[in-house]
């Protein structure tokens, strides 16, 4: 009884005393509770790593699973940042204004043919003949034939191609003409006119075919003959066929 | 005495395992309290008359409250009880034949 007494005091006792003396042992404990602590980690990591084996297979399939898909909107991310970079260029040019476009990525190229493949068509509301144009403003082509989902480019350098152009702020008119192989040419410039290298030729409405002011080129070489009627000139395009990806059609508002 | 000394030896290794170690090990969220094992053990194989698990009880209790933020005297009561429960049981109701009475 007097035992049992004695042990409730000094239990009470070290109540009132436990901080100091909890704090004694911590301190003297500390090297070896931290080393038996890691020691702990390390062993429980191991028994949870045999014990998840079964779990992490399928977890490692799950997540690969996930990372393919995040890669997958990744790419379509960036995709559309792109689409959006060109759109504000678009838009900053005022090209929206002017006219009715439809977004159009290249997916196909046939430099041979001097022409192109994009990936909208009839369901998109293409139609034959429609203007193609890059974001700055610069004439690509127009469009050859008309699929479902895609539709055919052909470039203004196509020996098929000719349209009427003119000389940017100056009253000189002509005939542009593709000659194939990416190269294209003015002709029908009447001898009197005075044609510079460097000159900036732009579509005029006289043919019909292309809205007037869109960008063809600039005057590389001039051909000047007194026995030739009309002098020529060798143009060089603005646009890079290289770095075509997308493309505005000119829709009919 | 010689006994004391080495049962708080044991008993504080075990406990600082108790509160480092095993705290790591955790089945359907319990750890294995191997101080009760001891105490329970030391108790059972004990001559029912002599007081060293009652000892080992009070201390292994002393050395868990250290490591626990129950208040103290918490596993010392608990311990002592399971001791003396045994002793008693032992005492009154149960003979071991290799475990000599005096």
């Amino acid at each position: 009884m007097l035992f049992a007494i004695l042990a409730v005091a000094v239990i009470m006792t070290l109540n009132f005393f436990q901080n100091p003396v909890r704090n004694f042992f911590y301190l003297v404990s500390a090297p070896i509770h931290k080393t038996l602590w890691g020691a702990g980690e390390r062993v429980s990591d191991f028994f949870e790593t045999i014990a998840e084996f079964k779990n992490l297979k399928k977890e490692n399939e799950d997540l690969k699973l996930k990372i393919n898909s995040l890669l997958a909107e990744n790419a379509q991310l960036i995709e559309l940042k792109n689409e959006n970079k060109i759109l504000k260029t678009a838009l900053n040019l005022g090209l929206q204004e002017e006219f009715k476009l439809t977004l159009a990525q290249v997916i196909g190229k046939d430099i041979s043919q001097d022409s192109l493949l994009i990936n909208k068509g009839a369901k998109d509301g293409l139609t034959k003949n429609l203007p193609v144009i890059t974001e700055q403003k610069n004439l690509v082509g127009r469009i050859s034939e008309v699929y479902n989902d895609f539709s055919k480019v052909m470039l203004i350098s196509s020996k098929d191609s000719s349209f009427n152009a003119k000389v940017s702020e100056q009253e000189i008119f002509g005939v542009v003409k593709g000659k194939g192989g990416l190269d294209l040419f003015i002709d029908r410039v009447p001898q009197d006119k005075e044609l510079k290298v460097g000159d900036i030729l732009v579509t005029s409405v006289l043919g019909g075919i292309f809205p007037k002011g869109l960008l063809v080129g600039e005057i590389r070489e001039i051909k000047k003959s007194d026995l030739e009627p009309f002098q020529q000139a060798e143009i060089s395009s603005f646009f890079d066929i290289g770095k075509l990806g997308n493309l505005f059609v000119i829709t009919p508002s | 005495m010689t006994k004391v000394i080495l049962l708080v030896l044991i008993f504080y290794i075990l406990a600082l395992a108790q509160a480092s170690f095993l705290v790591h090990f955790q089945i359907f969220g319990m750890v294995l309290n191997v101080s009760l094992i001891l105490v329970v053990l030391i108790n059972i194989f004990e001559s029912p008359q002599k007081y060293l698990g009652l000892h080992g009880s009070l201390i292994s209790g002393f050395f868990l409250d250290i490591f626990s933020t129950r208040p103290f005297g918490f596993w010392i009561l608990i311990f002592f009880l399971v001791a003396i429960f045994i002793k008693l049981i032992f005492r009154k109701y149960v003979r071991i034949p290799f475990i000599a009475r005096t």
